[in-house]
């Protein structure tokens, strides 16, 4: 039995008024006179704090008239036992056990009582129930039995289950319950939460209501007081000496639990321990550690910072990559009608890039060769007309195979000098030229600020590029691709994909005299975004978690009979289990479920150098902050305008149940009232009774 | 009450004028009408009531000798403590023992005694010295009596017995708060005396059955006194200390030959006096 309204329970304070009626306040505050107390004090003293309460009928009656009362206003509920219900019922239970596996479950006995915890659930069905296993952590998968005779099926599940390095979510195992539950035929349904609770798991925005009618028990097997260290976090800061780009490794250590002095902290590269160092953790506090800066290695290495384990070694170690900082090589052909300098503000702005830096080759359009376009990525024709013959086919080719073209629309740049459109790779033939220097220039009127390119301004204070004035440009008309217009409509930047590659047109110049742009602040980030999303640059990163999506473009094409197969990269985890990746949808990726380092090689090329991909354990499950169970159960449960979906029934009839469950504290009142005429009769009684003995 | 005091008046007057002429008799032989019996003529005695008629025909001095039935002291003694002012039935003790005192008084004065009357607490009080015409002064003494002090015999008496010397009946009013031997030993000077005492013990019912029910604080009336008190529990004993005490107080007087009487002031008065004076009939007859 429970309460809905147990706060009425501070009510049971008021059983002292009959114990004070019948004890203490049976004394009279004012004195008796009396001739003389001679007699008096010869008899023993008595006291009324020493007398037992009188009347015991009446104070029994009235307290428990006060004790009914309270019960009644607390509305008690009888529930019964899942079991009971579903027997009673005449029908089977819908029971999904949600069992987290997620990496806090490593931490002490918590997956031996999880697993335990499901054992048991799983025992208590009875022969007409069904049972769903969801094993989740940051995704969800189901173990589902269909009958009795595969129950053995699913403790295997449960049994053979083990904790990853995943991070926390119900969200996702709760929307399988809810599919479960709502395609369930049976008149009882239940969810059983076994999980730590961790609050990183729960956003109370995600919507995983269950159907009216679902019991939700939740099952803490979180321990009492936790005790981890973790590496949580590395930073990586690059510097140049001796011509050479060094690296200096500095990382934060959490420390859950009391203070540790003399934390041993290793830096490992290749396996082998290049930098140790000491330090101390305040308790329930952090640290950092710093390692001596290091040459940073031709080739991209494997690397690590380990610190001494402890109950929970699998977060003792962070993985990360160390290669080189990311560069993009590209050929800027400069004009062929240009002054004595004319790319110089172009040339600046791409010697000054950093993450990614710009690897720039300037050649004349007339000193152009196809061999310069080997190994870039992308071409920046500046004021340049389309290469004739073979040159142009190949840098068509280039375009189609992946590469990029910036293409900057200065005087040199029209139909007469871009034949065809460049073979079709530019996506508009540029107009005549407008010169708006009487009316002090035109300004960008339009920028799609959702596009990748032009994303970075725009945020609040990163760059205002209407504040360039544009006083000749090229008048082009185009109805897609477009990024940016001039104040007058016409096109001033746009994009067009052709093959694998892109093109981008800007519709003037870069060379200070058609416009006052490269004077402006926003000129170095302009070019920076337009050559970088030209390039089909995508940042990379040194560390990955576990559930992350890894981008894998760059690790190679497959062979023709492996991208036959559908496989396109083949990937070696950190437990050695080789993972086959590939897809016809979209750029296949790797989602890692390990933490460690992640070797990934185009399929069919066992021998190529594999792309080293550091995974770690998500730092939010690091974060083993807990929540109520009990929100998490209100949350799913009060799902009172979801439809129950076949199971309506059973939810209308559980809503009639519920009110009769809840009809007790009627009688109870009833119950109350009878006493309180009891007791009256009585009072009147006893009072009766001692007027006459007076 | 004053309407049946009026009646027990006429009563008494048909008492005393009546057959009741010894209502009490005087403690002396006297000298007055009623001739009680000769004896031997001695040295030095009045020879007025030589009886001459008798010497005639025997040749022997006698004298007569005559009972005198009048004249004698009455003198009412009533404790005035704070005590006295309790009552539950009407009337306090000391109303109800002014009306007793009163009664007498007029009854006494009417057979042509002298009468008085004496206030004490711990000490005397108020005095009117006994005489035939003070009945209004005792009236008007007794009506100006209010509880006060606190009560303690022995001092009081022990003043009255040095003032009388005249053998008297004195009439004592209280309620005997003290322990039966002290009550005794205060009655002692005035009995050694040869007064006629008559103690009156006057309790209230409140006072011999203890009927209280809440349990509570209870005040001495005289000292001031407080103790906390449950009734119920202590009700049995109190009443067996009390019922001891006035069995005590009556066995004592009685040895010494004083008469005794518990007064419930919850009784008439009428059926007190008429209690007394049948008893008093009674001793009178014994005599």
């Amino acid at each position: 039995m429970s309460f809905l309204a147990p706060l009425f329970a501070i009510g049971l304070a008021a059983l002292a008024i009959p114990i004070l009626v019948h004890l203490v306040h049976k004394e009279r505050k004012d004195t008796t006179p009396f001739p003389s107390l001679m007699f008096l004090l010869r008899t023993p003293y008595q006291h009324s704090r020493r007398q037992r309460i009188r009347d015991w009928l009446l104070f029994l009656t009235r307290a428990l008239v006060f004790l009914l009362l309270v019960a009644a206003f607390a509305r008690p509920v009888f529930e019964r036992p899942p079991e009971a219900a579903a027997a009673a019922a005449g029908g089977g239970r819908e029971v999904v056990i949600l069992l987290d596996r997620s990496f806090s479950m490593r931490i002490a006995d918590r997956w031996a009582k999880a697993q335990a915890a499901a054992r048991q659930a799983l025992d208590a069905l009875g022969p007409a129930d069904k049972a769903t296993v969801v094993l989740f952590a940051d995704q969800a998968r189901v173990v589902r039995e269909e009958g009795a005779t595969t129950r053995a099926i699913v403790r295997a599940a449960i049994d053979s289950a083990a904790p990853g390095d995943a991070a926390t979510r119900y969200a996702p195992a709760l929307l399988l319950a809810r599919r479960s539950v709502a395609e369930s035929k049976l008149p009882n349904r239940e969810v059983i939460v076994i999980s730590d609770f961790q609050r990183s798991g729960w956003d109370v925005g995600e919507d995983a209501r269950l159907p009216a009618g679902t019991t939700v028990t939740p099952v803490d097997v979180a321990a009492a007081s936790v005790q981890d260290r973790a590496v949580r976090a590395v930073e990586l800061r690059r510097s140049m000496a001796d011509g050479r780009e060094r690296i200096t490794v500095t990382a934060r250590v959490s420390n859950v639990g009391p203070a540790a002095r003399g934390i041993e902290a290793r830096l490992e590269v290749a396996g082998r321990v290049v930098a140790t160092s000491k330090l101390d953790l305040a308790a329930d506090a952090g640290g950092v550690v710093t390692f001596e800066s290091l040459a940073v290695p031709e080739s991209p290495q494997q690397a690590a910072i380990r610190i001494t384990p402890d109950g929970v070694p699998r977060d003792d170690a962070l993985h990360f990559v160390l290669e080189r900082a990311p560069s993009i090589p590209l050929l800027l052909v400069e004009g062929v009608t240009a002054g004595a300098d004319p790319d110089i503000y172009l040339q600046r702005a791409l010697e000054i890039g950093d993450k990614p830096s710009f690897d720039v080759t300037t050649r004349r359009f007339s000193q152009l060769a196809a061999a310069d376009l080997a190994g870039k990525r992308l071409v920046i024709l500046d004021n340049t007309p389309w290469p004739a013959g073979d040159l142009g086919r190949r840098l068509e080719a280039f375009v189609r195979g992946g590469g990029g073209l910036l293409v900057v629309a200065g005087d040199a740049v029209s139909a007469s000098t871009w034949p065809g459109r460049g073979s079709g790779v530019l996506p508009v033939v540029p107009g005549e030229v407008k010169d708006r220097l009487s009316d002090k220039g035109a300004v960008l009127g339009y920028i799609d600020r959702s596009h990748p390119a032009l994303s970075l301004f725009g945020s609040a204070q990163s760059g205002d590029l209407s504040s360039a004035r544009f006083y000749r440009y090229r008048t082009i008309q185009a109805d897609s691709g477009v990024l940016a217009r001039f104040d007058d409509g016409s096109v001033a930047v746009v994009e067009q994909r052709t093959g694998t590659g892109r093109t981008l047109l800007l519709a003037s110049s870069f060379d200070g005299l058609w416009n006052d742009l490269p004077r402006q602040p926003v000129f170095l980030p302009f070019v920076h975004q337009l050559a970088q999303y030209a390039s089909g640059y995508r940042a990379g990163r040194s560390v990955y978690e576990v559930g992350d999506a890894v981008d894998l473009l760059g690790v190679g094409p497959a062979t023709d009979s492996s991208r036959a197969r559908g496989i396109a990269y083949v990937a070696v985890s950190p437990l050695g289990n080789r993972l086959r990746i590939g897809g016809t949808q979209g750029e296949p990726a790797l989602i890692p479920s390990e933490a460690g380092i992640y070797e990934v090689r185009p399929a069919g090329s066992p021998g190529a150098r594999p792309r080293l991909v550091a995974v770690n354990i998500p730092a939010r499950e690091l974060d083993l902050a807990r929540f109520d169970p009990t929100r998490l159960t209100h949350s799913v449960s009060a799902a009172d305008n979801a439809p129950a979906g076949a199971g309506a029934g059973p939810a209308e009839a559980s809503l009639a149940e519920r009110e009769q469950k809840q009809s007790m504290w009627w009688y109870l009142l009833l119950l109350a009232a009878t006493l309180l005429v009891v007791e009256s009769m009585l009072a009147y009684r006893l009072s009766k009774g001692r007027v006459t003995a007076g | 009450m004053l309407a049946r005091i009026d009646d027990l008046e006429l009563v008494a007057r048909f008492v005393v004028e009546g057959f009741i002429s010894g209502l009490h008799r005087s403690p002396h032989l006297g000298f007055s009408t009623d001739f009680a019996e000769h004896r031997p003529y001695m040295p030095g005695d009045d020879t007025r009531h030589m009886d001459w008629r008798l010497y005639a025909r025997t040749d022997r001095l006698y004298l007569k000798e005559y009972e005198a039935d009048t004249n004698a002291n009455f003198l009412a003694i009533l404790d005035v403590s704070a005590s006295m002012g309790y009552g539950t039935s009407g009337l306090t003790k000391l109303q109800y023992a002014k009306y007793l005192a009163a009664c007498l008084a007029y009854f006494s004065h009417r057979q042509r005694d002298r009468v008085g009357f004496v206030s004490v607490d711990s000490d005397i009080v108020d005095f009117v010295p006994p005489s035939a015409k003070h009945l209004n002064q005792v009236l008007h003494a007794l009506d100006r009596a209010e509880p006060r002090g606190r009560g303690s015999l022995a001092m009081p008496l022990l003043k009255v017995s040095e003032s009388q010397h005249r053998k008297s009946i004195l009439l004592i009013l209280s309620d005997l708060y003290e322990p039966a031997e002290k009550v005794r030993d205060a009655l002692g000077p005035l009995r050694d005396a040869g007064h006629d005492l008559v103690v009156m013990h006057l309790l209230d019912p409140a006072e011999l059955n203890f009927t209280f029910d809440a349990a509570g604080t209870f005040e001495d009336l005289e000292s001031g006194e407080r103790i906390p008190v449950v009734p119920g529990r202590l009700r049995t004993r109190y009443t067996e200390l009390i019922r001891d005490h006035v069995t005590a107080i009556g066995k004592l007087l009685g040895e010494g030959r004083v008469d005794y009487l518990m007064v419930d002031t919850s009784k008439p008065v009428d059926e007190i006096l008429f209690q007394y004076l049948l008893r008093r009939e009674r001793m009178q007859s014994v005599r």
